[in-house]
């Protein structure tokens, strides 16, 4: 119990209920730094609820209840980190937990169940799941909310359970169980209307996969308001496809002026994009020190607030990249002072296809247990290109570029030579050895290049080890299912002992 | 009623994807251009020179090698066609022209050409982006694609012809062979059909695997026998059904559906003659290529499709075959792990359920269905539900 990494026995704090048995001892400024930083989470939480719309809005809705986890998700990212590495943890998380409630309380100011602010409710575009928001940079009187982040995506990341009730009720209405989790726990919460009914118009996209298109479509019917669907190319490494794009997007942009009586704001829309642009340089900062020997923003230390600021920020908050500049100070701090992000560096790994929803944390685990660091993974390895930041005609292009590479979509669309060539690519730029590969059961697009990637895996001489998850539903494979793959493996195959034993089997399915 | 004289033969060619009407058309120096999704017009490929194949993987048994190289999560479809090529079965194609429809079968494809199961020299195959929407911002980006991924591609590779008038030819002889079928298919609205729903099938669905022009006398001489045909004073079957849904190449299920009872007056799918063999109409005023794209966007029913009128449309357009069919109900299907049927199926079988009226059966299958016992089952219940229904309202 200490100062140093895997000083705490980790797996002892797990004794099969929602909440651990204690904080953890990471020495005593780590500890106090920890401490006021779950102080503050609270803080923003309660500050959240003191108002009267989203009062009613925690007890109209569901999956409110899910954030009452929200301490012990953030608990959970930072789990064994010291030094830097929880400093960068906190700066991400804790920004997440305050943009989540800014969201949530746009939700509730709008809907007419809650604040029945009918004015603000007509100023709000509802993007669907996963969609980029670069389109809104253009539209700085307008706000958007991606309907189904801060209702279905962030209650299945910050509570295990947290979907389970929709992804039934979709079921039970005749949806095959063989379908993404994600679309699926949509369609069942648009079904229970569970959905806050606001906007004044909605754009759905041809997003990640062919199951969350079909899904769009289905609620569509539920919301009753007017929709644009903006199908963008789905072969986007192809330069023929280009133009299309670029023409959807002007078709997006004109149904946003005509549904709202707006016009496309083009020095907001190029201010916004300096500000993408410095993010990006900065991300770009943080993979370069991800191929050194000392990494220091990695795994769930990129994940989750990559999604956050490449596809909802979209350069529109400028408080992310304020953010953004404090993590890459951190970041250069500890690669000057050799900071390890594990007690003992043995691999370095490449985490491939879709993370699980309800184990985001398992970055961690792996750095923790068997010290494997997650270097990236596939949802964070998005464009890092720079865009126009004065030509509309490339502006256009630029968008279309961006809604073409979404998180995910870019990998699980294209074809294999962004699907499979590029993990190889990766690998070899950021020397890892090892390929984390997670087998979303419901995800088809990268289901079907299982056995190209073993051979591949095998020429090349790398570790592959395949992680069985459900996305959103942990009855498919749970979280002990998960690490009980790689401790095989590392057992197995590589004839390893953990760094922390305690870690190998505990009893976390209850857990939140 | 008599047996129809060329069925038997049909039958035992449609047994190969290789089949001796392909074979002849490549003895003749014919190119045979694979093909696995209607969003490829079809009419591109069957310019003259060459002829297209819509793949399928029949009699497929084992698919231990489709599985492992796309796990059991895919559709059954698309792994046996990954089997199949696996074991040689398509060695005979010239080329594949694949559209990025949904991302099975965009793997398969992707797999076919990853592990080289295609060896001719000049052997090659494309992606195309096809729309998603019906509008004429698509329609031009289609246009583009077919331009630049089938027809330059056959053109620089094989030299074969892709004007205007090759394209022309190529549209009438698909609405000559569409016009045969549609006939054909007509005579299941009579009471007492002259033609059974899978004898049809078993022509149509030779149209999609066959060189159109070889099978065109056969057709003809079908129609003409079946305009003779007496059919059976009674009725065998007990119900209708428009028979809507995914890939239906398996000739098994159709036949396990009317044995039990359930004649398939109407087939709305990926190998029926809804959409597929609607006559194209042009016009000399715009561009072949244009007239042909345009005519497969706005008559193409796939799911894919994502703009609210099509979704909607869909729905219309089954509605309308159910009337037209005279059908007492409708049989959804889908072929398991296939997403965008998936959700298709259960909205449409909700909507035409309780917005519509009619009776759904709603069921996904595996590729295979021949000996289904609980598919059997299904189809029973469903047709003496039908019947229940036809009593009540006799009363």
């Amino acid at each position: 119990m200490g100062k140093k990494m895997n000083s705490e026995k980790l797996g002892n704090f797990y004794y099969g209920n929602k909440t651990k048995k204690r904080r953890e001892w990471r020495g005593a400024a780590d500890t106090w730094y920890d401490y006021t930083r779950w102080l503050a989470n609270w803080k923003v939480m309660a500050k959240f609820m003191m108002k009267p719309a989203n009062l009613k809005g925690f007890f109209r809705y569901r999956w409110m209840g899910s954030y009452l986890a929200v301490p012990d998700f953030v608990d959970r990212h930072t789990e064994g980190l010291r030094g830097p590495q929880l400093r960068i943890a906190h700066k991400e998380f804790d920004f997440i937990v305050e943009h989540v409630c800014e969201t949530i309380g746009n939700l509730f100011r709008a809907d007419p169940a809650c604040g029945g602010d009918e004015e603000f409710s007509r100023r709000v575009v509802v993007f669907d799941e996963n969609m980029m928001s670069q389109i809104m940079n253009g539209f700085p009187n307008l706000q958007m909310v991606c309907r189904e982040i801060p209702v279905v995506y962030t209650p299945s990341t910050v509570l295990q359970e947290g979907v389970l009730h929709y992804i039934d009720v979709a079921e039970e209405f005749g949806l095959p169980s063989d379908v993404c989790p994600m679309p699926a726990a949509e369609l069942g919460c648009a079904i229970d209307d569970d959905f806050p009914q606001i906007g004044i118009c909605a754009v759905n996209c041809n997003t990640t996969c062919d199951g969350s298109l079909m899904g769009n479509g289905v609620e569509a019917r539920r919301f009753n308001i007017p929709t644009f669907q903006l199908a963008v190319p789905i072969r986007h490494m192809q330069e023929s496809v280009q133009e299309y794009g670029a023409e959807e997007i002007k078709n997006c942009i004109k149904f946003i002026e005509e549904q709202t009586g707006e016009t496309f704001d083009w020095d907001h829309y190029f201010k916004c994009m300096k500000t993408f642009n410095a993010e990006t340089k900065l991300f770009r900062e943080w993979l370069e020190l991800s191929k050194t020997d000392y990494p220091q923003i990695i795994g769930n230390n990129v994940a989750l607030y990559r999604d956050a600021y490449y596809q909802v920020g979209g350069g529109r908050d400028a408080r992310f990249l304020q953010n953004d500049r404090e993590i890459t100070e951190l970041g250069y701090q500890g690669y000057e002072k050799k900071v390890l992000c594990a007690s003992e560096v043995r691999h370095r790994a490449v985490l491939w296809g879709v993370q699980a929803q309800y184990y985001t944390a398992f970055p961690i685990w792996l750095q923790n247990c068997w010290g494997i660091l997650p270097l990236i993974d596939m949802l964070s390895l998005t464009s890092t290109s720079y865009y126009s930041e004065d030509d509309k005609e490339q502006a256009y292009l630029d968008m279309a570029d961006l809604y073409m590479k979404m998180n995910m979509r870019n990998r699980s669309n294209g074809g294999y030579e962004v699907g499979v060539d590029d993990l190889w690519r990766f690998c070899e730029e950021f020397r890892a050895d090892m390929v984390i590969m997670y087998e979303h059961i419901g995800c088809k697009a990268m289901a079907g290049y299982h056995g190209i990637f073993e051979e591949q895996a095998r020429e090349r001489g790398i570790h592959l080890i395949w992680v069985t998850h459900g996305l959103m539903d942990p009855r498919k494979a749970s979280r002990k299912d998960m690490r009980g793959e790689v401790n095989r493996y590392m057992r197995a195959v590589l004839q390893e002992e953990p760094l922390d034993p305690t870690l190998e089997d505990f009893a976390d399915d209850n857990n939140w | 009623m008599k047996d129809l004289k060329h069925l038997y033969y049909l039958e035992n060619l449609l047994t190969e994807a290789n089949n001796d009407l392909v074979r002849q058309a490549q003895e003749e120096g014919r190119l045979a251009v694979g093909n696995v999704c209607s969003l490829i017009p079809e009419v591109l490929l069957d310019l003259p020179g060459c002829f297209s194949v819509r793949l399928r993987a029949p009699r497929t048994g084992s698919m231990e090698v489709g599985t492992y190289y796309m796990t059991s999560l895919l559709c059954e479809f698309c792994r046996a066609l990954v089997e199949r090529a696996m074991e040689g079965g398509y060695e005979f194609l010239d080329c594949i022209m694949a559209p990025d429809a949904c991302a099975a079968m965009n793997r398969a494809v992707e797999n076919m050409e990853l592990l080289k199961t295609c060896n001719k020299e000049k052997f090659f195959i494309t992606y195309s982006d096809v729309p998603m929407k019906s509008d004429e911002t698509a329609l031009k980006h289609y246009v583009k694609q077919m331009r630049i991924r089938v027809l330059e591609p056959l053109n620089e590779v094989y030299g074969i012809d892709v004007s205007d008038e090759a394209l022309r030819k190529a549209v009438e002889q698909h609405n000559g062979v569409s016009k045969l079928i549609r006939e054909l298919g007509e005579y299941r609205k009579e009471e007492s059909p002259r033609i059974t729903g899978y004898e049809f099938h078993v022509f149509c669905l030779a149209t999609y695997v066959c060189p159109k022009d070889l099978l065109i006398p056969i057709l003809e001489d079908t129609l003409k026998q079946v305009k003779r045909r007496r059919p059976d004073e009674k009725s065998p079957f007990r119900a209708r059904v428009v028979l809507a849904g995914s890939e239906i190449d398996d000739l098994d299920f159709i036949k396990l559906i009317e044995e039990n009872g359930a004649m398939v007056v109407a087939d709305r799918h990926c190998f029926g003659s809804f959409p597929g063999r609607d006559e194209i109409k042009l016009n000399d005023e715009e561009d072949m290529l244009t007239q042909i794209c345009r005519h497969y966007m706005t008559a193409g029913q796939c799911p894919r499709y994502m703009n609210t009128d099509k979704i909607n449309e869909r729905k219309d357009y089954v509605d309308q075959l159910a009337k037209e069919y005279k059908a007492d109900g409708i049989i959804y299907e889908q072929m398991k792990f296939c997403d965008y049927w998936g959700y298709e199926r259960m909205a449409a079988s909700y909507i035409m359920e309780h917005e519509y009226g009619y009776p759904v059966l709603s069921v996904d299958r595996p590729y295979v269905v021949g000996t289904s016992g609980q598919l059997r089952t299904r189809v029973q219940a469903f047709v003496e539900g039908l019947e229940i229904k036809k009593i009540h309202r006799r009363q």
